[in-house]
């Protein structure tokens, strides 16, 4: 831990400069926030100094020039009016600033992930994903809103301030240096203990959390094996130990932070005090010093409570940034088109040529697959999980990069298309069909500007949604609801059907589904599947056997392997699995 | 303030604390008095040529004094007030959590996790902030607020104090007004990042599609638009937020103006002294504090109040489910009766369950086959008392399910849920959930019969392998076999197996059939299952639709006929072969 503590800190330099990079887009507005701090902060440090002025020059010596004494008055409050401008300016001109730069860190880390092979995603928990894309970008913005904006505003204020006493008196400005290295103690050493004391009071919070999370989603099974008493002895304990760990940052906060910050303000005054005092005995004192000094003072320590506050959300923020930054500098992206000839796809016959693939180097989940799809048939893949089909699909779909053998379109290398090309001409049907939050159009046209209302609606009639969306209150501009839970798995499949008819692709993927839908839908759904496969060139895995009867031909894979292959007609003859399959399928029809 | 009333009690329990700390906070807001005054007398001093060594001494000495005094008494109540406040919010959620374990499904089915969450944490926070800020700043707000004005007004002078104090209520208002309109603004802000949230989620959940589909730019632009709506809300945020400070500033300078303008009168008048007025601008500011606590107050004590009564509503749910009076506590034991005449979840839903009838002699299967929807999983969670059954009844050895203790009841039975849910904790805990002091015997035993104990030893750190998020992801299948172990673990005399083979392939739900049936002895069991392999050899069947049993009988007989059953079965067979290329693994 301890050695590894110094690198550590390096890189935190790192990304703290990385992040500070962001700011350069926003130099002029930077600049601009800059200067209205400084003046500000000037207008604001200016107050006690014509207070000064009016004591010495016109109180004590009571002299009342009242012309000179109304301009005074009237500095002082536009001074004041003024400093309330500037800095309400300047806040949001750093704010302002600070959301764009977390903005642009957002789109930016968004649009990479857009980027991302799927082999990336396979291995990343969705979860931890999203946190990086919101909530660490969140942690980010903390930094720059509050943490860098206090810090900044705050050391503006106390320089000002020195630069205010050293006008006012050279000698006892010097003499308040001594302040500084105290103040840098107090400062390091509660950042060193705090950084602990509040890292285990987060976990403990997350704890704390995250059991509760638990204990509320496996409610029933705590009550039916009757764990109540237990769960809640471990709930009480771990709630007793953030408790105790609260109570160790409070303890912390109370000794080291306002009460502390308070002792050098009083520290500061004997200084002054003794120092004016001192002096007194032997020559003669201005009191409008003295004044302003003991204000200025007073306004010293409120910047240091604010920046000691702010410390500890510091430690915090580098290691959200780092996390970011990781997620950025990712290299494992997606397979894109590689050279620059403008093929494209016309007739649709898809060849392997010798595939062999595997998702982590080691296992080969395809072992040397080579079939053709002629343009306009269908091929059938059966067999069990983990033979291989979805693999055979993710590949075709370009989502991974083929390493041994090839894939051709019309003759040319699946590795030379644009991906606009492939996406336009191969259309996927899922499973698990995906369904946006948005409403039924949305989720047929996806974006797509190119597709208007009617292909739309012409889609939907294609593959027979229409019937449902028709009944819907709203119909085509019918609300969805988190991932679509208010239709049944039968629509959501033809919905997902009318999406991909919407692009009318020449190509057609199709990972069937097995779910249980009742007749009246599983009747559509087979029909429209009939439909969508005319005059496509389709490769199906294969669930319904009205799907594998039609087709063209048949591959069975076994372990990465195609094991059977053949129509229709010469499996039959083949008298082995397609046979029997066909011998069931028929005893279910007579009886 | 309704919300100090609301809490009296926890105020009253902890009396002393209490006193003790708003004692030390108004001494440490008295020390607070001392450096303004001693300033003003030095300050006369100097400026009349009396001060001497001796007095500047003991002047300062005293100045010190009270500095350490203050950080004594700080460090005090800060202690005090803010820990009782924490134990406050640590006590409620022991509250909350103990009510949550008595709470049936019917609460929450009718909650979001994420809902209770939020009572858990934010509601909690709110009131723990009401009852300790809230406590500090009326207190501050009142005492020191009244000390520095009897200080500026009986030291100084009192018409000096009025005048300078006009200013004052303004900022005061001001500061409270913009608290609410940061709370609404704040709540917009929070809802935008929210919508993100979901949208990078849908994002992240939906990939294949947008890549499939080519969407990625849409979502891209999509994305910027909306990040952008997160910003401009934000910045209307900052706007208000932004206010806080230069407001102060504003008011504060303006008494500051005031003092010297009217102070400077009186000083030529000879009401005051130039240290007297010196000291008087030094009480102003300490004025700023406890100005501004009185209106941040406002918005602690009207988020306390809110969050207090979300809680105590939520505290004041009574369980639906409890045990009758004089509750029997032996564990069921014998023959099971179902005599339901209807159920339905609350009375202005429609009915789950219809005329079920039958009867299970003790040792004997059943299975219970049908649609989703069809009522399957209700049927077995009556005997669970997870929910109770209105019109009708369940008997276990001719008694009542409803005459036992729900305890004794449940420890009779083993139960493995449809969504195989397993804690963040080892695998042999997890296994030993029901039973934790069991011996390592007991789990492997159990582990075996569930045909897990290979798949766990395989796992790098074996049973001690954590599950979940932190630890190794299992396949669904591994899952519902440790919960499946984990119903074991207790040897039920009834178990009840709930749609809980889904996920094995077809050997490993045969081995663990095999198992049970050999284990089981004069042990009752329940199955539910869509696949009909899993309770094909089970002593009784019955197939529900709608809530209703429409085929009765054993495997062979319902093969007898030609309804659902028959069909049904014949489809599966088919469709094992297709899936499975007709190659048998």
């Amino acid at each position: 831990m301890n050695e590894s503590y110094p690198k550590e800190n390096l890189a935190r330099k790192k990304v703290f400069r990385r992040l500070l990079s962001y700011t350069k887009p926003h130099k002029k507005q930077l600049a601009f926030a800059f200067l209205i701090l400084f003046l500000a902060t000037g207008a604001d440090l200016l107050g006690p100094y014509i207070a000064k002025v009016f004591i010495d020059d016109y109180l004590t010596p009571r002299h009342f020039a009242w012309q000179s004494l109304t301009g005074l008055g009237i500095i002082f409050v536009l001074l004041y009016i003024g400093t309330a401008l500037f800095h309400y300016l300047q806040i949001i001109n750093f704010q302002t600033v600070a959301l764009k730069i977390i903005q642009q860190l957002r789109v930016d880390v968004f649009n990479k992930v857009q980027h991302l092979g799927l082999s990336f995603f396979d291995k990343t928990p969705g979860g931890s994903l999203i946190s990086r894309i919101t909530n660490d970008t969140e942690a980010i913005k903390e930094l720059f809103v509050t943490v860098l904006a206090t810090l900044v505003q705050s050391s503006v204020m106390l320089i000002g301030i020195f630069i205010a006493m050293f006008a006012l008196n050279v000698k006892v400005a010097s003499f308040c240096l001594i302040l500084l290295p105290l103040l840098f103690v107090l400062m390091y050493g509660y950042k060193k203990l705090s950084a602990v004391v509040f890292r285990t009071t987060r976990e403990k919070l997350s704890q704390l959390n995250a059991r509760l999370n638990e204990s509320l989603q496996g409610m029933t099974i705590i009550q039916a094996m009757r764990q109540e008493k237990r769960l809640r002895k471990e709930f009480g304990k771990t709630n007793g130990e953030h408790n105790h760990a609260s109570l160790k940052s409070i303890k912390l906060n109370s000794l080291l932070l306002r009460p502390a910050v308070q002792v050098l303000y009083v520290l500061g005054l004997v200084l002054v005090l003794g120092f004016f005092g001192v002096r007194s005995f032997d020559s003669v004192i201005s009191i409008g010093v003295i004044y302003a000094f003991v204000n200025y003072l007073d306004r010293f320590f409120e910047p240091v409570n604010s920046m000691m506050q702010q410390l500890t959300h510091f430690q915090q923020a580098t290691v959200s940034a780092e996390r970011v930054f990781g997620l950025l500098d990712e290299t494992e992206m997606a397979p894109t088109k590689i050279g620059n000839s403008a093929s494209s796809i016309q007739e649709g016959k898809i060849e392997f040529k010798n595939v062999t693939f595997s998702y982590d180097g080691k296992t080969d989940v395809l072992k040397n697959i080579s079939f053709v799809a002629n343009p306009g048939e269908t091929v059938a893949l059966v067999g069990h999980t983990g033979s291989g089909k979805s693999s055979i699909i993710n590949l075709l779909m370009r989502f991974y990069p083929i390493e041994k053998g090839d894939i051709t379109i019309d003759g040319t290398s699946l590795k030379a298309f644009s991906d606009e090309e492939l996406r336009k001409n191969i259309g996927l049907v899922l499973q698990d069909p995906f369904i946006f939050a948005g409403d039924v159009k949305s989720n047929i046209r996806l974006n797509n500007r190119n597709i208007s209302d009617e292909q739309i609606v012409e889609a939907a009639k294609f593959v027979q949604a229409d019937s449902f969306i028709e009944k819907l209150p709203k119909t085509y501009d019918e609300p969805i609801g988190e991932r679509g839970s208010t239709f049944s798995s039968g629509q959501r499949q033809l919905l997902s059907f009318a999406r991909t008819m919407a692009i009318d692709p020449r190509i057609l993927v199709l990972d069937e589904a097995t779910a249980n839908v009742d007749t009246e839908t599983e009747e559509a759904i087979q029909t429209a599947l009939a439909k969508m496969r005319e005059g496509r060139t389709t490769i199906a895995i294969a669930h319904r056997l009205s799907t594998i009867q039609d087709a063209d031909q048949i591959l069975v894979l076994h372990k990465g392997e195609i094991v059977e292959r053949g129509t229709h007609q010469e499996l039959l003859a083949f008298k082995g699995l397609y046979h029997k399959m066909y011998l069931l399928q028929q005893g279910e029809v007579a009886s | 303030m309704k919300v100090f009333i609301d809490l009296m009690w926890y105020f009253r329990q902890e009396k002393a604390k209490y006193i003790w700390g708003i004692v030390l906070l108004m001494c440490s807001s008295f020390m607070s008095m001392v450096p303004p005054f001693i300033v003003g007398v030095i300050v006369d001093d100097i400026r009349l040529h009396t001060l001497t060594s001796g007095s500047l001494f003991k002047w300062l000495s005293i100045l010190i004094i009270s500095g350490f005094a203050a950080y004594g008494f700080g460090y005090g109540w800060r202690m005090l007030i803010f820990g009782s406040s924490m134990n406050l919010a640590k006590l409620l959620r022991d509250r909350l959590f103990g009510h949550f374990t008595k709470m049936t499904s019917h609460f929450y089915s009718k909650r979001r996790i994420g809902d209770l969450m939020a009572h858990s944490t934010n509601d909690i926070r709110a009131v723990q902030e009401a009852a300790g800020d809230g406590i500090l700043m009326l207190v501050d707000s009142i005492t020191m607020g009244a000390m520095v004005i009897v200080a500026m007004a009986a030291i100084i002078d009192w018409r000096l104090t009025i005048i300078a104090l006009i200013p004052m209520p303004f900022m005061a208002w001001a500061i409270s007004h913009y608290g609410n309109l940061l709370h609404k603004n704040f709540h917009d802000a929070q809802a935008a990042f929210s919508e993100l949230n979901d949208r990078v989620q849908e994002n992240v959940s939906g990939v294949r599609v947008i890549k499939a589909f080519g969407e990625e730019q849409a979502e891209k632009e999509n994305f910027r638009v909306q990040s952008a709506d997160v910003v401009a809300k934000n910045i209307k945020v900052a706007k208000v937020d932004a206010l806080f400070d230069p407001t102060i500033t504003f008011f504060v300078g303006l008494s500051y103006f005031l003092t010297l303008v009217f102070g400077a009168i009186f000083v030529v008048h000879d009401s005051i002294t130039i240290g007297e007025l010196t000291s008087f601008s030094l009480y102003l500011g300490q004025l700023v504090w406890p100005m501004l606590a009185f209106g941040i107050l406002f918005n602690i004590v009207e988020r306390g109040r809110a969050s207090y009564d979300r809680i105590r509503q939520l505290l004041k749910v009574k369980p639906d489910i409890v045990d009758r009076p004089n509750a029997l506590a032996k564990v069921p034991s014998g023959d099971i009766a179902y005599r339901i005449e209807t159920f339905r979840y609350t009375e202005d839903t429609p009915v789950v369950l219809k005329n079920i009838a039958f009867d299970l002699k003790q040792g004997q299967t059943i299975g219970i086959v049908g649609k989703t929807g069809s009522g399957k999983s209700t049927l077995v969670k009556l005997l669970l008392r997870e929910m109770d059954c209105q019109a009708g009844d369940i008997l276990i050895g001719g008694t009542s399910i409803y005459d036992y203790k729900m305890s004794s009841l449940r420890q009779a039975i083993g139960y493995v849920p449809q969504d195989h849910f397993l804690f963040s904790a080892t695998v042999a805990e997890n296994i030993a959930f029901a039973k934790p002091d069991a011996t390592l015997e007991e789990i492997y035993e159990a582990a075996k019969l569930a045909n897990i104990h290979e798949d766990i030893l395989a796992f790098k750190e074996g049973y001690d392998t954590v599950v979940g998020e932190r630890g190794v992801t299992m396949s669904g299948g591994q899952k519902q076999r440790v919960s499946i172990a984990r119903a074991l673990l207790i040897n039920p005399e009834i178990l009840i197996l709930d749609d809980s083979l889904s996920a094995v392939d077809a050997r490993t739900e045969e081995a663990i059939l095999e198992a049970l049936k050999r284990n089981r002895q004069n042990k009752t069991t329940f199955i539910t299952a869509h696949r009909l392999s899993a309770i094909q050899h089970a002593d009784i069947i019955i197939v529900l639709e709608n809530g209703e049993i429409i085929e009765h009988g054993t495997h062979a007989e319902l093969m007898a006929e030609d309804h659902w059953y028959r069909a049904m079965f014949r489809r599966q067979q088919l469709e094992s072969f297709v899936v499975q290329g007709g190659i048998s693994s």
